[in-house]
This record gives C-alpha cells, sequence and structure tokens, in this order.
C-alpha cells in the first residue's frame, strides 16, 4: 500500500508543474455551459410547451451544470491513450518488472490527477454554481446525499474500468488512438452528456439507456439533480455496481490476455 | 536562393499523403470519426427542432445552412491548420523548434503548412451537401454574386481562425507546456456553430462582444450563412475582412515577438 501512496505523492507533485496550462484548461471547460443555458432558453421561448424532456427550463439548466460534476468524476482524459502508446512503445515492460500492479498503479495517478483537478476547480465550480444557484434543485437530504457520493464513486470506476479497456485494445492493435477518439465521441452522445437521452424517441431511449454509458453520465446526473426517487436511486447504484464488476472483470481478463501476447517492442 | 514556396508546398503535402496512405484503416476509421460527429450533431438539431419551429429566429432550414457552413470552415481549417498550430506546442517543449529555424525558407511558412490533415477533408462534401439541402428544402433564392461572397468570407473566417490560433499556440514558448489548444478550438467550435441571436442578457451579450469584437470567432460561419439565407450588412463584411488581415499581420508580428524569448530545450 505504501508504494502506491508515494505513486499518489509524486503524481501529486506532477500535476502542479503545469499550473498556467491546468489552469487555461479549466477555465475553458466553462465556456459552453453559457452556450447551452442560451441555446436552452432560446429553444424554450420557442416551444410551445414548458416541459422539454420531462425536464422545465431551469430543470435542463441544472442538467447541464451538474453533469459537469458527473464528468468530473468519469471522464479519464489520456488514460486509454497512456497505455495503449505503454504497449506499443513497450513502456509497459517497465512496469511489469516491477513489484506493482499496473492496473492498480494506473488507478492511483488518476485518483491523484482526480483530487488536483477538484481542488484546482473548486472556485471556478463554486463560482459557477453560486451565479448559477437559481437553476439548482437545492442541497439534497442526507440520504440522497449519501447516494450521490456513492453514484458519484460508482460513476469514477465504469470511467475508469471503460478507459482502461479501451486502452488494453494495444495489445491487439497497433494504433488505437482514432478508435479512442471515435469512441469518445460515441460516449459523448451516449452517456447523455449532449443532450438529456429523454429526447430521443422512447425506442431509442430504452436501448440506449441500457448501456453503460448511461449509467455512468446520465443516471448519476437524474439523482444530482433529485429526479428520481430513493428506490429508484438505488437501482441505479446497483446496476452501476454491475456494470462496473462486468467490464472491470472484461479489463482484467484482457489485461491478462494482453500481456500473454505482449512482445515488449521498443525501447 | 529564394526557397520556391510551392515546391516545398507541394512536397509537404505529398509527405502528409504517403504517411496517410501507410496507415490507410487508420485514415479510414477517422473519415468515418468525423463523419459521424457530424451525423450525432444533426441528431442535435433534429431533437431541437422537434420541440420547437424555430431559434431566435432561424428556421431548421436556416439552421441547417449554418450548420453545413459551420462544417465547411471547420473542415477547411482543420485539414489545412489545426495539426500545424496544435505541434507548435511540442516542437518549443523538446527543443525541435530547432530545426525549423535553421532551414533557408520563412518560418511562419514552414510552421504553417508542413501538416495537412486529410481525413479533416471528409466534412467538406458533407457541408456542401448539407448547405445544398437546406438551401433547396429553405427555397433560398441565393445569386451569383451571393455565392462568390460566400466562398470569400469562408476563406476570410478559415484565415482568421488560422491566426488565432496560431497566436494562442505560439504562447507555449513562455509557458512551455499548451495542451489547452484542442480544448481551445472545441470550445471556440462549440461557441460559433449556434446563431448568434442566442447570446442576448448580460452572460450572452458580453460573450457575444467578446466573440464578436475581441476574439472573433462567432462570425466566421454566422457571417457567410447569413448572406446566403438572411441578411447582412455591408460594413460588417468590410470590418470582417479587415479584421482578418490585421490579425494575420499580428501572427506574423506575435512569432517574431515569441522567437526572441525561444530558449531552445535540447542539451
Amino acid at each position: 500500500m505504501g508504494k502506491y501512496f508515494v505513486v499518489f505523492r509524486v503524481s501529486l507533485a506532477e500535476r502542479m508543474v503545469y499550473r498556467a496550462d491546468f489552469f487555461m484548461s479549466t477555465f475553458l471547460r466553462f465556456i459552453p455551459i453559457i452556450t447551452t443555458i442560451l441555446l436552452w432558453r432560446a429553444i424554450y421561448d420557442g416551444a410551445d410547451q414548458t416541459e422539454i424532456g420531462g425536464l422545465h427550463y431551469e430543470q435542463m439548466v441544472s442538467y447541464y451544470l451538474l453533469i459537469m460534476i458527473v464528468r468530473a468524476f468519469g471522464s479519464m482524459p489520456k488514460l486509454a491513450t497512456s497505455i495503449a502508446l505503454a504497449i506499443r512503445e513497450g513502456e509497459l515492460r517497465k512496469y511489469i518488472l516491477q513489484p506493482i500492479d499496473y492496473l492498480t498503479y494506473m488507478l492511483t495517478l488518476r485518483c491523484a490527477h482526480k483530487l488536483v483537478y477538484f481542488v484546482m476547480s473548486a472556485i471556478p465550480y463554486t463560482l459557477i454554481f453560486w451565479i448559477c444557484a437559481d437553476y439548482l434543485p437545492g442541497w439534497p437530504g442526507p440520504m440522497m446525499f449519501c447516494l450521490s457520493v456513492l453514484t458519484l464513486t460508482m460513476t469514477f470506476c465504469i470511467g475508469f474500468a471503460i478507459n482502461s479497456l479501451i486502452g488494453l485494445l494495444g495489445f491487439w492493435f497497433l494504433e488505437v488512438a482514432t478508435f479512442i477518439h471515435a469512441f469518445m465521441t460515441l460516449q459523448y452522445f451516449l452517456s447523455g452528456h449532449m443532450f438529456p437521452l429523454s429526447l430521443l424517441p422512447k425506442s431509442v431511449e430504452q436501448v440506449v439507456t441500457w448501456l453503460p454509458f448511461a449509467y455512468e453520465t446520465y443516471y448519476p446526473t437524474l439523482i444530482l439533480l433529485q429526479k428520481v426517487s430513493v428506490d429508484e436511486a438505488l437501482r441505479i447504484i446497483a446496476v452501476q455496481f454491475v456494470w462496473g464488476v462486468v467490464v472491470g472483470g472484461i479489463c482484467l481478463v484482457a489485461w491478462k490476455r494482453g500481456l500473454h501476447r505482449y512482445a515488449a517492442f521498443g525501447g | 536562393m529564394r526557397p520556391r514556396y510551392s515546391r516545398i508546398l507541394l512536397r509537404f503535402w505529398k509527405n502528409c499523403l504517403l504517411r496517410e496512405m501507410t496507415f490507410r484503416g487508420h485514415f479510414i476509421l477517422r473519415v468515418f470519426g468525423e463523419v459521424g460527429w457530424v451525423f450525432l450533431l444533426l441528431v442535435f438539431i433534429e431533437v431541437i427542432f422537434s420541440k420547437t419551429s424555430h431559434v431566435r429566429g432561424w428556421s431548421e432550414p436556416q439552421y441547417l445552412f449554418l450548420m453545413g457552413t459551420h462544417m465547411l470552415v471547420t473542415s477547411l481549417f482543420e485539414t489545412l491548420f489545426f495539426e500545424n498550430c496544435w505541434r507548435i506546442s511540442d516542437l518549443v517543449r523538446k527543443g525541435d523548434l530547432d530545426f525549423v529555424l535553421v532551414k533557408p525558407a520563412n518560418t511562419q511558412f514552414l510552421l504553417t503548412f508542413e501538416r495537412i490533415d486529410f481525413a479533416s477533408l471528409a466534412n467538406l462534401p458533407v457541408g456542401i451537401a448539407l448547405c445544398t439541402y437546406a438551401a433547396i428544402q429553405g427555397g433560398f433564392t441565393i445569386t451569383f454574386g451571393h455565392s462568390v461572397l460566400f466562398v470569400l468570407l469562408i476563406g476570410t473566417g478559415v484565415c482568421m481562425l488560422y491566426a488565432m490560433l496560431f497566436m494562442f499556440a505560439l504562447t507555449s514558448v513562455w509557458l512551455i507546456r499548451q495542451t489547452g489548444l484542442d480544448a481551445l478550438w472545441f470550445y471556440a467550435m462549440s461557441l460559433s456553430r449556434y446563431p448568434a441571436e442566442i447570446y442576448r442578457g448580460f452572460a450572452g451579450g458580453t460573450l457575444w462582444f467578446v466573440c464578436v469584437f475581441v476574439v472573433p470567432v462567432l462570425m466566421v460561419a454566422n457571417l457567410p450563412a447569413n448572406v446566403m439565407v438572411r441578411t447582412f450588412t455591408t460594413p460588417f463584411i468590410i470590418n470582417f475582412i479587415v479584421a482578418a488581415a490585421v490579425l494575420l499581420i499580428l501572427s506574423n508580428i506575435a512569432l517574431r515577438w515569441a522567437l526572441r524569448s525561444y530558449r531552445s530545450a535540447s542539451s
């Protein structure tokens, strides 16, 4: 455990080196939310109904605000790419030779990245949520708060498992960067990040909401939005757990099988 | 002896085409990825117009035309300039900019045209098809003069985007790492693909002012689309062209300024 703590500490320090770059990226992340709010204002003004996809205007704005929190837990920038690159360029060899589990090592790095991100982006997040306080549903009760923490933790686990699995495809394919890009684009849509999945035609919605992506982003956002009952929230978290175990399990199998194929080229 | 830039340009493009054709599967997947993203945006528009008949005065055909125009601008920019701007940070950080500086040709020319991204060109015919479809569906009257102006403004918009992103990329000389470029591009594009009329109120109005007069990304698709399917004013067009010319000159001045601070990174 001690060695992973060292990895965590080193990664924290590494993330703090390029602070200007980090602040720039974090700041830019908030620009589209303004556009999204304005666009939906225009859509609601033009529509002859007050509810679209089961959401009022305020709830729609909240949905996009809260999805930023959910994505902060679930998104794993460059995780898949770095795993695939380590496999392709032979860098993985150095981790295999050490008394360290590579996937746990990557998980530790990611925890450090997330911690730095949450601390550094706390001010802009607080500011934008304070400005948009009128749209937000208000603080949840203790039960819903606990469920929100739980669902966000599961989001992190599913996000890590999915992205690791995509990265591990590098054992079988030489170049996966393009696949990762195409996958991210599809995920943006299927996870409800682009717009709430309830806006889709019913038949499409039924299919899409079965996939792990919906449980990684869409449903956790509904829990944060307090659009679901406690029972429904518990069901969502249970399904999240199942998806986490399934994708995590496939990930471990892929790692073991991949290692058998690994020829440690390069270096 | 004065370098023959047309021959250098052809050689650059030939090299890039050879590189793309070496990994044909990768290239085809990228093309699918690019077109897939457009498809998802069209789904989003369809969802919007299933709930409302207009967005701040833009009917569905007009909105589709704007989307098609946006696609033309982004496709041209990404094909010609995005990768070149993006790699400036890498060149600076690794000290490889030295190899560009010692070549007996204009530095900005070499930095601007060395790479061409053929996969991004896939959206050009899609954009043309979308504009044509929207024009037929909306029954717009389009004259030859308007079409010439449309092409001119798209070219101007692409040059304007290039100048701005090139200057942003040059900040890596001081920041050393500048990974915010792709995020900046993504967010600039997410701002500019919507009708300018949605930017209302204090936040929207401020954003509109900044994105029209300070960092004029909002007009790169809106202005050409307005010329074709809505109304336009001649002074605004003249200002737009002048602004693009000024930005291009500024990009050259910025490069000279940045090079004075460049310290190289190799040992």
